[in-house]
């Protein structure tokens, strides 16, 4: 702070903003808000700074009141996070219990993280969160499999597309979203082509011996998931080609 | 299952971003919803970030300025309120406790930006006009407005920026802020007259409404930051 903004004789010179600014804050030692004081009293322009000044700390207030919508996609990014790190709590929970709950499934855990039980890798990679369910169709108690290694391409015909899909959903209260960033943003640009353009789920998946990309997208209702298979996805920067659709109703949503 | 392909589309999306949820939850309060959190429920927190993220993304964006770090500000900040929920005081009130970690992570942000050297904050047309937010959630002018606050807010410097979102905008009193920022009160003061004092030739056009647009731009062109 400098007496380098008033002025000497009250007209000569106005009042720069920064000492209105802190005169309105009270940060003016006595004197100098005095002369500051009488100064915009004197003079119409800095009255106006002044009260421009003023007015300027209430709209920044009413302004400050409104949210601000966030952009779609920083919303996804963000709801899968939260997801991740809730199917991470249920599983690192499970954990310690994997020998019980293999012997009495049902006593040692409660119903929730019987629920996220399946899911046995996850790890947020780029853009997306990969959720790594384990088939546990097969499995003894509880389903768990322990071994079932993250980037796993589990082979299937047409036909069990939908089961397994709905398998893997119904195992996880989010998007599953599956493989390299690469295919999941094979999987987002074909997505953005589609009625429902948010992800559900991605898993890459050998169907009919082909390489393929199981992309799931909101169907006509919230429970419904409209599932494309399509090659193409598992290289970088592929184009997909969808050559099955089905869809699937999730009991659990 | 079913192969009813035509229907697709046919009943609009689902009412939000993960679908139906288990009914109930949407109308609990927060501090259900975080208990709930707490007690091991893998879906409320997520309603509740669902239910605050917009009021927390524009804490974030107006004190951050870019899309960008503002997104990994709110990550970082509602993955810290999930892990430490159960150091939540359930005498406050929910949202002030996240906002208080929102403006936190905020602020690592740019103590972290500060130290790797003055980067003015780059301009980026197009995504500016996407921060105002899905065209059809608001009016016009209120998109308008909202932006022209957010370029105004990153032309300044961003103690002087901090100090008006906190104060200004978010309504702490000086000594919350002071507190918040970890300077003295006095201090907050000041960057809040200076802050003020940068934005008005800034922000001048919102005035002319009231009268205000004669005024010589020139005194305030001409003061430049000393603290
Ligand atoms: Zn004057």
């Amino acid at each position: 702070m400098t007496d380098s903004g008033l002025p000497t004789s009250e007209h000569l010179e106005h009042l720069d903003t920064d000492t209105i600014a802190d005169l309105i804050e009270n940060l003016l030692p006595a004197p100098e808000a005095h002369r500051a004081r009488e100064h915009v009293k004197a003079c119409p322009d800095c009255q106006q700074t002044y009260d421009a000044l003023v007015q300027l700390t209430e709209d920044l207030a009413d302004e400050g009141r409104a949210d601000i919508p966030m952009p779609t996609d920083i919303a996804e990014h963000l709801d899968a996070v939260i997801v991740s790190e809730s199917v991470l709590r249920s599983s690192t929970v499970g954990v310690h219990s994997l020998v019980q709950l293999r012997e009495e499934p049902r006593r040692h855990l409660p119903k929730l993280v019987l629920a996220a039980a399946g899911v046995i890798v996850i790890a947020a990679v780029g853009v997306g969160v990969v959720v790594s369910t384990a088939d546990h169709s097969n499995e003894g108690a509880a389903g768990i499999n322990p071994t079932l290694p993250a980037g796993e391409v589990p082979s299937m015909t047409t036909d069990q597309v939908g089961p397994n899909a709905q398998k893997w959903l119904e195992n996880s209260n989010g998007p599953v979203l599956h493989g390299s960033s690469d295919e999941i943003q094979c999987a987002r640009v074909f997505a953005a082509g589609r009625p429902g353009s948010e992800l559900r789920l991605v898993q890459p998946a050998k169907v009919d011996g082909k390489r393929a990309t199981v992309i799931g997208l909101p169907g006509g209702s919230p429970q419904d998931i409209q599932l494309s298979v399509v090659t193409g996805c598992s290289g970088s920067g592929g184009v997909a080609t969808p050559f099955y659709d089905t869809t699937v109703t999730l009991r659990n949503r | 299952m079913t192969s009813d392909i035509t229907r697709i589309g046919a009943g609009g999306p689902p009412a939000d971003g993960l679908g139906a949820r288990p009914a109930g939850y949407e109308t609990m309060d927060d501090h259900e919803l975080l208990r709930l959190h707490v007690a091991g429920n893998p879906d409320t927190f997520g309603i509740l970030v669902k239910r605050h993220r917009d009021r927390m993304w524009a804490v974030a964006i107006r004190t951050l300025g870019e899309p960008e770090e503002a997104a990994d500000a709110l990550q970082e900040a509602f993955i810290s309120a999930f892990r430490r929920a159960d150091s939540f005081r359930g005498d406050a009130k929910v949202t002030t406790w996240l906002h208080r970690i929102v403006v936190n992570a905020c602020l690592d942000r740019i103590r972290r930006r500060q130290v790797r050297a003055a980067d003015p904050l780059p301009e980026d047309e197009d995504r500016a006009a996407e921060l105002a937010g899905p065209a059809k959630d608001d009016p016009a002018e209120v998109r308008e407005r909202r932006l022209d606050v957010l370029n105004a807010l990153k032309q300044i410097n961003s103690d002087q920026r901090s100090a008006l979102v906190l104060v200004d905008m978010e309504g702490y009193s000086i000594e919350e802020a002071a507190a918040i920022l970890g300077c003295a009160p006095g201090t907050v003061k000041s960057r809040c007259a200076r802050g003020r004092a940068r934005l008005l030739p800034l922000l001048r056009h919102w005035q002319t409404t009231r009268g205000g647009s004669d005024v010589p731009a020139k005194t305030a062109a001409e003061s430049v930051g000393t603290e």
